[in-house]
């Protein structure tokens, strides 16, 4: 465990260096990665303004909604954005043996060692419009909403890692397949809206299957005070998706050829 | 013989700017890459042309290719103004360079030619013709229908002279063509490029593998500092030092200092020791003729083995840079 | 002249063919890849179906929208992206990254035919395993109905919004030449195309202002107009023009666009061959 800590400082404090030797434009990447966020709660905004809306929903619940989703985005991409398209790059190229070589578990050690410092700003919008919204439409907030709200939190950031772990781990069959995130991305976007929205069989699935409204709608809706039903049997289920995501990459390293030649 | 390629006062200064001091100051800055080249290649030739990192030579080979302007001076290839009559021009000319790779890397070769083919116009009748030739000389029939990723690093390179003369260019510049390969694969890429000269084709070559021109080239142009410091055969080059000779000596018994001493006094210098009994020297023909060299060795070394060849090229050319390069 | 004319027509058909045979050969590798679209298109349509079927709950139109068609302006928003993608950005960037565009410079082709012709070639393959399957999966999976309004307008615009895309992504590409570092600006530029193309949402939902200052840029002309003229009807900023009237409008950003491509491109070329001030 210290052996992971140490590589993992050693590789933030690389990733710090490098952000602020090429600090425009790092400052440039991680506004347009924040912006290309926050595209979704504009589109909020803009059905609102137009006068129509999702019924039951004011504007700034939505959004809050999606802010928890933009904050969860962030904070999973700072430790596992990287994993899909390292782990892509490596085995197309053939230099996951880099990975194996190392007296380290490779899971961890890809982990630990691709930061995605852009991410942090996508957390911190993430954040200041959660902050923004909630002030606008949590009313009487309690300490048990605040627990719950942290961990369905929690729980969706094990759903983020999950997809993440469950594209990397195609990649060893899919080989080189660069749009691999797309998936994830597409799939993501059942969990920032009101789950309502969606007919049963697709709000069943969102919530047990692959539990994506874990990542935005049901730890908003822990917030507002909008107990949903089979909220806490599907936290349970996330943590169930994130083993199945780690139990997966590991069968898949087995598949890795390296490539001949 | 006919002259391709010639060049008079041909010059390139960049203008960069250096960061001043303060935020916003810079300082305008001129820089002389090629300074007054003056040459003349010949139909049917292979150049060589040589030079230290940053000597001009890639600058000199850019502009007789038409990509880039020069400054001062002017260049006519087959008659044309490589920059002025750029379309029509490179239509005439080919080039491969080692480290620029034309062809497609996820597709077989034979389907980059074809993409060529078009590009350069080349009736079908032709292409097929060249094409066979090309693909025998180089002996790469079953490897052009393979993608190119998988071929090896000298299949590869075999491919790119392909691509570059399917259009039967009459002058063919080649930048760094055996870097990185083997030796087999270097000597079936240098028999190709004999053999097309053999067929009239013109080559200009920059290389750092001295070989390459030994092996490649009777002219030899050698550019240091921007200039033309050197510009005559491969023969003409060795002699360029003086007539000095490289002279290894085998000894019956270790040489004292004043033996050797004695060499010096003799105009020999000594250069190297590898053991003992083992001493090399350098000798200037011009002042010590082979009848006086003998002599003068055999008087004060008891000498059992004795080898004399010409200077190296590496030492030719460190030479020549170190006298007129920078 | 005339013959000469000719000649050249037919050797630029020929280079059209050759590259984007290639191309499409080239990619043809990974076309397994592309049939991410056909799950990633139908998953972002789904939920774009249910967003604004709850939306549409309690309202008839929204700036004049019926729901019907917003359905099939995504629809077609989705499919249009799927024939007009373009990468000559980053594809030219990084020739001029790697100085492989001097490969360029010594043949006898000018590199904005060769990178048009690469689109060609990449987009018949898009069209094989990304237009088609999710066109099918919209019409018999989800029975919504992708007739155009009137099929030569569409076909026209179509064509347009695919130079146009080419354009606006291979003048991004020449400012390589200039920028050490485009990513940047291509970042940007994607951003800005993301929400301004309408692939997000249709235009008429943006501020007055914001609608009015999308006829003087070229993002509309890419996504907006092309799927409004599949719909049938258009209008941008209290401005309602008639299907001809609009891709009347996008030819003529087409060729200012090619005239700004034009200016660039030589302008890169003095500064690649030196020969500029």
């Amino acid at each position: 465990m210290r052996r992971y800590l140490a590589a993992y400082r050693v590789c933030l404090r690389i990733a710090v260096r490098q952000a602020t030797t090429y600090r425009a434009s790092f400052v440039l990447s991680s506004l347009i990665a924040l912006a290309a966020n926050l595209a979704f709660p504009l589109v909020t905004v803009l059905i609102y303004g137009s006068g129509a809306g999702f019924p039951g929903w004011t504007a700034d619940e939505v959004l809050l909604i999606q802010a928890v989703f933009t904050l969860s985005t962030g904070l999973s991409g700072m430790v596992l954005g990287a994993v899909v398209w390292v782990t892509t790059l490596r085995v197309r190229e053939g230099t996951l043996e880099v990975v194996l070589l190392k007296p380290l578990r490779p899971l961890p050690f890809i982990v630990l060692t691709t930061v995605q410092p852009e991410s942090a700003g996508v957390g911190l919008g993430g954040a200041v419009l959660m902050g923004w919204a909630a002030s606008r439409s949590v009313h009487g907030l309690t300490a048990a909403g605040v627990l719950a709200f942290l961990g369905l939190f929690v729980a969706g950031l094990c759903v983020m890692a999950g997809v993440a772990l469950i594209m990397a781990a195609t990649s060893f069959r899919w080989v080189g397949n660069a749009r691999l995130p797309e998936i994830a991305d597409s799939v993501h976007a059942f969990g920032r809206h009101p789950l309502r929205v969606f007919p049963g069989a697709v709000q069943g699935a969102v919530t047990f299957v692959v539990p994506v409204a874990m990542v935005g709608f049901y730890p908003a809706s822990a917030l507002l005070g909008r107990e949903a039903a089979g909220m806490w049997p599907a936290a349970a289920m996330c943590v169930a998706f994130l083993a199945g995501g780690v139990w997966l990459y590991h069968r898949q390293i087995r598949n890795y050829q390296g490539v001949g030649g | 013989m006919e002259p391709v390629i010639e060049v008079e006062g041909l010059s390139k200064s960049y203008v960069t700017y250096r960061r001043g001091k303060g935020l916003l100051r810079r300082e305008r800055v001129t820089v002389t890459a090629v300074d007054d080249v003056s040459l003349t290649i010949g139909a049917g030739e292979i150049c060589g042309m040589l030079g230290p990192n940053g000597a001009g030579k890639s600058t000199t080979i850019k502009m007789l290719c038409g990509a880039l302007l020069p400054s001062a001076g002017t260049v006519r290839v087959l008659g044309y103004e490589p920059f002025r009559d750029r379309r029509r021009y490179v239509q005439e000319i080919g080039a491969v360079f080692g480290q620029k790779s034309q062809l497609v890397w996820d597709i077989a070769p034979i389907d980059s030619f074809a993409m060529n083919k078009a590009i350069y116009a080349v009736p079908d009748a032709q292409y097929r013709e060249t094409l066979d030739e090309l693909v025998t000389l180089l002996d790469v029939a079953d490897k052009i229908q393979v993608p190119t990723r998988v071929l090896s690093l000298g299949e590869r390179m075999k491919c790119e002279f392909i691509m570059a003369m399917l259009h039967r260019p009459k002058v063919v510049f080649l930048d760094e063509p055996t870097i990185g390969l083997d030796v087999i694969a270097k000597a079936a890429i240098r028999d190709f490029v004999r053999g097309m000269q053999a067929r009239g084709t013109t080559f200009v070559l920059t290389t750092h593998d001295l070989e390459d021109v030994e092996r490649l080239a009777e002219h030899v142009v050698i550019i240091g500092g921007g200039t033309k410091v050197f510009d005559g055969t491969l023969h003409d080059l060795r002699r360029s030092l003086g007539e000095t000779r490289i002279v290894e000596l085998t000894l019956a018994r270790p040489a004292g200092g004043a033996d050797l001493a004695g060499l010096g006094a003799a105009g020999l210098a000594v250069v190297g020791r590898r053991s003992e009994l083992e001493v090399t020297i350098e000798a200037d023909l011009r002042s010590l003729n082979p009848a006086e060299l003998l002599a003068t060795l055999s008087q004060r070394l008891e000498i059992t083995d004795i080898s004399i060849r010409e200077l190296p090229m590496e030492r030719v050319i460190t030479e020549i840079y170190a006298t007129n390069g920078r | 002249m005339a013959r000469q004319g000719m000649r050249g027509w037919t050797r630029g058909w020929a280079v059209l063919r050759a590259v984007s045979v290639v191309t499409y050969k080239e990619w043809a590798a990974y076309r397994t890849h592309s049939l991410v679209s056909a799950f990633v298109g139908p998953v972002y349509f789904v939920v774009q179906y249910f967003i604004w079927t709850a939306v549409y709950a309690d309202a008839g139109t929204l700036h004049g929208l019926e729901l019907t068609q917003m359905i099939r302006y995504f629809g077609a928003a989705t499919l249009i992206g799927y024939l007009t993608m373009d990468f000559a950005d980053w594809n030219l960037s990084m020739l001029v990254r790697t100085g492989r565009y001097l490969t360029f410079a010594l043949r006898p082709v000018h590199h904005r035919s060769f990178a048009f012709a690469q689109k060609v070639g990449h987009r018949t393959l898009g069209f094989a395993f990304e237009f088609v399957p999710c066109l099918a999966i919209f019409v018999l999976l989800f029975r919504v109905d992708m007739r155009p309004a009137a099929i030569g307008w569409l076909v026209v615009t179509l064509a347009l919004a695919f130079l146009m895309g080419f354009l606006v992504r291979y003048c991004l590409g020449l400012t390589s030449f200039w920028l050490v570092e485009a990513g940047g600006l291509q970042g940007v530029f994607a951003l800005l195309s993301g929400l301004f193309s309408g692939a997000l949402i249709p235009l008429v939902f943006f501020p007055h202002w914001l609608q009015v200052a999308q006829f003087f840029l070229p993002f509309q002309y890419m996504v907006y107009v092309p799927a409004m003229v599949f719909t049938g009807t258009y209008s941008l900023g209290s401005i309602a023009m008639s299907v001809p009237q609009v891709v009347g409008c996008q030819a003529g950003a087409v060729v200012v666009m090619y005239a700004l491509s034009e200016v660039l491109y030589r302008a890169a070329m003095r500064r690649f061959t030196d020969a500029g001030s």
